[in-house]
């Protein structure tokens, strides 16, 4: 199925924007200007929606025109565009969406044609089926991990870099001791956060190696 | 820039086709899904988290009610979407460096598509055909694509040696470190905030 990669899934929306001529602020431009609101850090809606890998949403004004001897065409609608990528099925996601970020997904889709709001999540996720595209071709560079999979290995390997670096020249007995506390640190370290800038989530184990520059 | 969370860049485009010749494309999709010794050059850019190739038919924008006026398109469109480090150029470049042959099979029946090399003319038409991003997400910003596999295999390797050295006394288990070292040593770069681009 050319939406899936591995364990990963592509979903890709086109919901046509509704247009009001008598509107003070175009919906288009409300979209806009709500998206541009939302924090894209640790704080983003999708970083609530933890098994989002990456998300990102598009107002489509229009198909564009290559020149002489194509046709020049338009659209009637605009299109808000949600591409996503993430871990698990399609309706699992679609009710994480419509339960821990309904505020949000209502604040952008109610500029959309036929949006029936996420109090009814299963309206909810018919709409989103409708508006989907089947995706052609998917790659996914790493398909068989999770996001929390790979937070948790992003702070794995912060966390080696460092203990490494803290720990050369150290005789057995104490690199043995000192590598099982290591461990247990690391195995009791809080969950990564999603969104965060850095190598994981708190506490970030920072690593203090200064490649090429040690005297 | 909403093209850029950090290290990734977002890049949206589209291009008109002839509807009889988005056959040909999904023909291609299909032989390179199937067979993935093809999709060698897309692994080793190794810069690409996630892409995908959509085809809207002509008949395919969703309508959602009666008030929504119906579509009238003489063209399928194919879409772009990636999820890459570093710049647009420095991507484009490597597309068409390493790539060509690849993405002239896909965009050549597209409209007006001036083949992916020379690089220049295939920059103009991808800046012609590209739109913007309003909102981008990524769950690991400071992480490039290598950084997410070499942190999977530093983890995989961690897992390995703790097993290994289980019970071990303290000069088995230096020895054993020694070697785990070596096996992570290319791996432990370390992520941060991203270059400015150029």
């Amino acid at each position: 199925m050319a939406n899936q990669s591995g364990n990963v899934y592509g979903l890709t929306i086109l919901s046509p924007i509704l247009e009001d001529v008598n509107a003070e602020t175009s919906h288009n431009c409300a979209i806009r200007m709500k998206l541009a609101s939302l924090p894209r850090d640790e704080h983003s809606p999708f970083a609530k929606v933890s098994s989002t890998h990456l998300a990102r949403l598009v107002v489509m004004d229009d198909v564009v025109y290559v020149g002489m001897p194509s046709c020049e065409e338009h659209l009637k609608s605009q299109y808000l565009l949600f591409e996503t990528n993430f871990d698990g099925g399609l309706d699992d996601y679609l009710t994480r969406m419509a339960h821990e970020i309904g505020s949000e997904v209502d604040a952008v889709w109610q500029h959309c044609h036929g949006y029936p709001g996420v109090q009814d999540v299963s309206a909810f996720i018919a709409y989103m089926k409708r508006c989907q595209v089947t995706t052609t071709f998917y790659f996914a560079d790493v398909n068989d991990k999770t996001v929390g999979q790979t937070l948790a290995a992003l702070q794995t390997q912060a966390a080696v870099a460092r203990f490494i670096d803290e720990h050369q020249g150290k005789s057995a007995i104490e690199l043995q001791k000192s590598f099982a506390e290591f461990l247990q640190k690391l195995k009791n370290a809080p969950t990564p956060v999603p969104g965060r800038p850095g190598s994981g989530g708190p506490p970030r184990i920072a690593t203090q190696m200064k490649w090429g520059t040690r005297n | 820039m909403t093209n850029i969370n950090h290290k990734t860049y977002a890049m949206n485009a589209i291009t008109p086709m002839k509807w009889w010749k988005t056959w040909i494309v999904r023909f291609f999709f299909f032989i390179l899904g199937a067979i993935k010794p093809l999709q060698k050059d897309l692994i080793q850019l190794s810069f690409i988290h996630f892409a995908r190739w959509v085809i809207v038919k002509r008949t395919g924008f969703p309508r959602l009610s009666e008030q929504q006026p119906q579509e009238e398109l003489k063209y399928d469109y194919l879409i772009f979407f990636s999820n890459f480090n570093g710049t647009w150029n420095q991507y484009i470049d490597a597309f068409s460096a390493v790539l060509s042959q690849g993405l002239n099979f896909i965009w050549r029946w597209s409209e007006k598509f001036p083949g992916s090399v020379p690089v220049t003319p295939f920059k103009q038409y991808i800046a012609r055909c590209q739109f913007d991003t309003d909102y981008y997400y990524t769950a690991y910003p400071y992480a490039t694509t290598n950084d997410v596999k070499a942190a999977h295999r530093v983890q995989a390797a961690l897992e390995d040696f703790e097993k290994e050295t289980a019970g071990k006394s303290p000069e088995e288990f230096k020895s054993a470190y020694l070697k785990f070292m070596i096996t992570v040593q290319c791996d432990l770069g370390e992520t941060g905030k991203a270059p400015i681009g150029t």
